[in-house]
């Protein structure tokens, strides 16, 4: 029974950091009607970023203040965010979607580079806020307290998301300007900081799950890619847009690619794919997805 | 004293024969810059730009021709870089090329030098591949670091000397071709030597990844008595740190084909001793160690000079083949006089035994491949570096010719040296 | 979509014969330039029709029928892979046989595709497009029995119209003229099928259903049957290409059924102006030349192609064949008010 506690941990772990990219992803295309190519990248910033803070910077501190550099990433990743919008993606919004795939992409391109540029091409990490937690007994097994963490920040993080946007007013002029933006401007909503405001979030969520994975594992450059095309995984089960779709998307993915490579070694990779395609051949616009 | 004991060297500082033109000779180099491959990458090149800078510095090739290294990125795609490669023949006119990193990216370009009639000598991309199927017959083009083959029978030799009792056997290795080299060369040795050893797990995360967490725990379920790995580079890093936190070490042995051979200060001081880490079945820093051979001593010593970096097998590989270019024109020259052309350094090269810091190095004249005997050995952390290093005591090192098939055996599958061992290898038996 | 901005068609206006006068001796040219420039030159444009192959055929659906694919480097995949079977099963070595190969699996697996893909529009269809060629990429990566995985599987040169190309000749020289013709000629063939497309009443449909979708249904245009005859010769020209592209490259691996592909292919065609006939055919060769060189000379090209790509949709949207029009027409009006 143990090995199916461990099994369900990793899938969580998996699905937790998913859940941050994918929402981030979700909620901007939700609310701005942009697909955001280059929401990798952000995330793999904010991995850069919180590396470079606990394993460079401050390297060799043993203290627990440590943890407090984790969220640096998040910050940094929003910050980005925050700057990127308004100069980059604002000239955009009258424009068919091609142009804005179009920039998103050249940003991406742009961003890899960049930090290739600030951190060279050798891997980053943070091991130390992932070693000083330990590990737990599980029955026989003993787990990482750490990813235990990583499961709880995402938790938390969707929780937080969720009363933000359903519980506050914020979240009403943000969901108004979703459904009709010309409405809500009429309406004496900002509909220019309201975008900033989301696009900044979905950025620091992306930022967010770099910083926490970077601990367990390491910034490696192109991760942002790889991140990327999961996330779309992740969105096309759930529903572009949704981010309850984005949660049970990262759940699913989460749960498939874990049982996929324990009984199906071979295909681990093909079986997010096709799972991805069967969903579509049965409803193409994702589970909790509502089309056009 | 750049070289001491390199092979023609004492002829180096004689007047060659001939006229030389003292137009910079082109070297272009192209491997990972940029994306996770270029752990590997960087060093490679630092490898050459410190060959090329020592040899510029006493005059350039044969004191007269200095040489130029043009850079590109092996992360563009085969696309891009068989376009690349012909742009540095036909369009920059380079004299030779050097460096692949990827195992992918050399049987997609060796056939392209080949029709561009391009000198090149790869420096890694050590798939058995190539030359036993994509460039049988290679004219134009060699390969400096050991066969790809070589890792996965030098880790099982390891293994059967060192665990000679392992029952169960777990694997995770990359899901790229390098991974299932690995894979195929360890079952094969293991399978003769020690044949109470069976597969008891497989895990194939895809290369480049970063959460091996799933594969970690299925790899513990087995219960195996030994984890046999070819991750490399971030991969291997990330796998270790969280392998420790599953207590992975502590329940079983754990052997790699390449865990202290990409980076050497990539690995941190929490990595278990006493693992079998292998280094690629090429070279680590520490090995020859001391005195014992003076030209590993300097080497190392102006790498960490130049670069504030210990150098990885990639550097000796690629400093190694600088060098045997450099003998082999020389050589060239004092039979012909003048500068040689291609093929009487392709003469050369053929049959060449040079040493490199690493030790010897065969090219083999058949299928133009390096050969040194292979090396592994067991992380031992000590006070002199701030991270582990192969236990000086317990270097394992294996003559090359003794794991790779022989020349004029047939082409197999997967690969010759494959089928040789297979065919060739007594089986021990169970008992 | 509505906002289709005015004097973007201007092609349709001009007869047939007007465009023989300056597409012929362009034809002309192509056909001269290995004879004029160096053997690689040659090469980097016949990579350049290639992919202006596979773009023609992108710009179907995006430029014509306003559905905008990221995961055309599926097709483009499909021809490659297609011909790679070819030679590993079925030991062909006629190039023609290659092409008719590649246009059968490109219908079948467009149809299965585009079945599924045009029920939807706008940002659907681009995610369906990615994921389904996602899907793949990863076949052709897992399944390394059959695909050779990351090592790909190598193409030897073809025979052209029979004719076999002796071994040991000069593989280079083969690039640069023999086959540099037949890609030629196989893009002007392809160009001229386009054509007639885009111009028949099929092609006019199509726009209309971009232009006013509702208006389109109320004149009885069959919306989806029209997408999916627009996807499936969509599909085909980027097969075809693919098709061509092996014997350049050598071999194919999965770095082209990778989604970043499908990426260049939308880049080329802004880059060019997919709102012209011509200019997807103009952005494929120059984006060629522009990667080739960007990696060649600095190992930030990716910054490079990023800046090229975000400076070109924020101050030339319309391309450079939209923007050299543009240029034209003012100079053309200046002239009159003098």
């Amino acid at each position: 029974m143990d090995i199916l506690v461990i099994h369900l941990f990793n899938a969580l772990l998996y699905a937790s950091v998913l859940f941050l990219i994918a929402g981030g992803l979700s909620l901007i295309y939700g609310v701005m009607r942009i697909v955001n190519l280059a929401h990798g990248n952000l995330f793999a910033l904010g991995a850069f970023i919180t590396a470079s803070a606990v394993g460079q910077w401050f390297a060799g501190s043993e203290s627990a203040w440590l943890y407090l550099l984790l969220p640096a990433g998040a910050i940094g990743a929003g910050l980005v965010g925050a700057v990127l919008e308004p100069t980059l993606l604002r000239p955009f919004y009258k424009r068919p979607e091609e142009y804005q795939l179009l920039v998103t992409f050249g940003i991406l391109m742009i961003l890899e580079d960049v930090m290739r540029f600030v951190w060279g091409p050798y891997p980053l990490s943070a091991t130390t806020l992932f070693g000083k937690m330990g590990s737990m007994n599980v029955g026989d097994w003993i787990y990482p307290r750490y990813n235990l963490l990583v499961i709880a920040i995402g938790g938390l993080a969707g929780v937080f998301l969720w009363a933000l946007i359903y519980r506050t007013n914020f979240g009403i002029i943000l969901r108004a300007t979703s459904q009709d933006m010309r409405r809500a401007s009429a309406l004496g909503v900002n509909v220019n900081l309201v975008y900033v405001q989301a696009f900044t979030i979905g950025c620091f969520m992306a930022g967010l799950g770099g910083a926490i994975i970077v601990p367990s594992q390491s910034a490696v450059l192109g991760m942002g890619v790889d991140a990327l095309v999961l996330s779309f995984i992740v969105v096309v089960v759930g529903g572009l847009g949704s981010l309850e779709g984005a949660l049970f998307g990262a759940l699913i993915v989460g749960v498939i690619r874990e049982i996929g490579i324990t009984v199906f070694p071979e295909i681990e990779l093909a079986v997010l794919y096709l799972i991805a395609a069967v969903v579509l051949l049965v409803r193409p616009a994702g589970l909790f997805g509502k089309p056009t | 004293m750049a070289g001491v004991g390199m092979a023609g060297m004492a002829h180096a500082q004689e007047k060659p024969k001939g006229t030389i033109p003292d137009k910079p000779f082109k070297i272009g180099h192209m491997t990972f810059f940029t994306g996770a491959g270029a752990v590997l990458g960087e060093p490679m090149y630092k490898g050459n730009v410190l060959a090329a800078d020592e040899i510029n510095e006493k005059g350039g090739l044969l004191g007269k021709r200095k040489i130029e290294i043009l850079k590109a990125d092996e992360a563009a795609g085969t696309d891009a870089n068989t376009k690349e490669m012909r742009r540095l023949k036909l369009s920059e006119k380079v004299d030779m090329f050097m460096g692949i990193t990827s195992s992918g990216n050399t049987p997609a370009l060796g056939p392209v030098a080949e029709e561009l009639k391009l000198l090149t000598i790869f420096i890694d991309g050590c798939t058995d591949f190539l030359f036993d199927k994509a460039v049988p017959n290679p004219r134009y083009i060699f390969r400096i670091t050991n066969i790809q083959s070589a890792d996965g029978s030098t880790c099982a030799l390891g293994v059967a000397q060192t665990w000679p009792n392992v029952k169960k056997v777990a694997h995770i290795h990359p899901d790229y071709s390098y991974g299932r080299n690995c894979f195929d060369h360890f079952s094969i040795v293991t399978k003769k030597l020690l044949p109470k050893a069976q597969n008891v797990s497989e895990a194939w995360p895809k290369l480049f990844s970063t959460d091996f967490t799933p594969h970690i725990t299925k790899s513990l379920a087995a219960k195996p008595d030994l984890l046999v790995t070819s991750l490399w580079g971030g991969d291997y890093v990330a796998f270790y740190k969280q392998a420790l936190q599953h207590g992975l070490y502590e329940k079983m042995k754990v052997a790699t084909t390449l865990g202290l051979g990409s980076a050497p200060q990539s690995i941190g001081k929490d990595h278990p001793e006493g693992v079998l880490s292998g280094v690629h079945a090429n070279y680590h820093f520490t090995y020859p160690a001391g005195n014992r051979w003076p030209l590993n001593k300097s080497f190392v010593e102006k790498y960490h000079a130049k670069f504030n970096e210990y150098p990885n097998f990639q550097a000796e590989g690629a400093y190694t083949a600088t060098y045997a270019l450099k003998t082999a024109v020389e050589k060239a020259n004092k039979l012909m006089g003048g500068w040689p052309d291609d093929d009487a350094i392709i003469g050369q090269l053929e049959g060449m035994m040079i040493a490199g810091p690493g030790g010897y190095v065969y090219i083999r004249p058949d299928n133009h491949q390096g050969y040194k005997d292979a090396i592994t050995g067991f992380s031992k952390n000590v006070p002199e570096y701030p991270f582990p290093i192969l236990d000086p005591d317990r270097i394992i090192t294996i003559p090359i010719r003794n794991i790779t098939a022989p020349p004029n055996w047939p082409k197999g599958e997967p690969t010759s040296t494959y089928t040789w061992i297979d065919q060739t290898w007594p089986q021990v038996k169970a008992s | 979509m509505t906002d289709v901005p005015i004097a973007l068609r201007p092609a349709d206006r001009r007869s047939p014969l007007r465009i023989v006068v300056w597409a012929v001796p362009i034809a002309v040219l192509l056909a001269l330039a290995p004879y004029a420039v160096d053997p690689y030159q040659t090469i980097l444009l016949g990579y350049g029709l290639t992919y202006a192959i596979a773009v023609l055929g992108f710009n179907l659906l995006l430029g014509y029928t306003g559905l905008l694919s990221f995961g055309h480097s599926a097709y483009f995949g499909v021809g490659a892979y297609a011909v790679a079977f070819m030679v590993k099963y079925l030991h062909t070595e006629s190039m023609e046989l290659f092409i008719l190969g590649t246009i059968v699996a490109s219908v079948l697996v467009t149809a299965l595709f585009g079945y599924v893909c045009v029920r939807y529009t706008k940002i659907f269809f681009s995610i369906l497009t990615l994921a389904l060629s996602q899907v793949l990429w990863s076949l052709a990566f897992k399944f390394f029995w059959v695909t050779g995985g990351t090592d790909g599987l190598r193409v030897p040169t073809p025979k052209l119209l029979g004719f076999v190309n002796p071994a040991g000749a000069d593989k280079i020289q083969f690039l640069s003229h023999g086959y540099y013709h037949y890609v030629l000629a196989v893009f002007i063939v392809c160009v001229m099928v386009m054509w007639v497309i885009v111009h028949s009443p099929f092609g006019k449909a199509l726009q209309a259903i971009r232009d006013n979708e509702t208006r389109a249904r109320f004149v009885g245009i069959q919306i989806r049957r029209y997408r999916f005859m627009a996807f499936l010769v969509s599909g085909v020209f980027t097969g075809i290409a693919g098709a061509l592209w092996v014997p350049l490259n050598g071999l194919t691996t999965p770095d082209i059924l990778y989604w970043p592909f499908s990426g260049e292919i939308v880049f080329m065609a802004v880059l060019g102006g997919f709102r012209n006939f011509t200019g997807p055919i103009v952005g494929a060769v120059v984006f060629n030349y522009l990667k080739t060189y960007a990696v060649g000379f600095t190992v930030y090209w990716q910054a490079f192609m990023g800046t090229i790509l975000v400076v070109l949709v924020v101050a030339l949207p319309t391309g450079i064949v939209g923007t050299a029009r543009l240029l034209f027409a003012y100079a053309r009006r200046k002239a009159y008010r003098w």
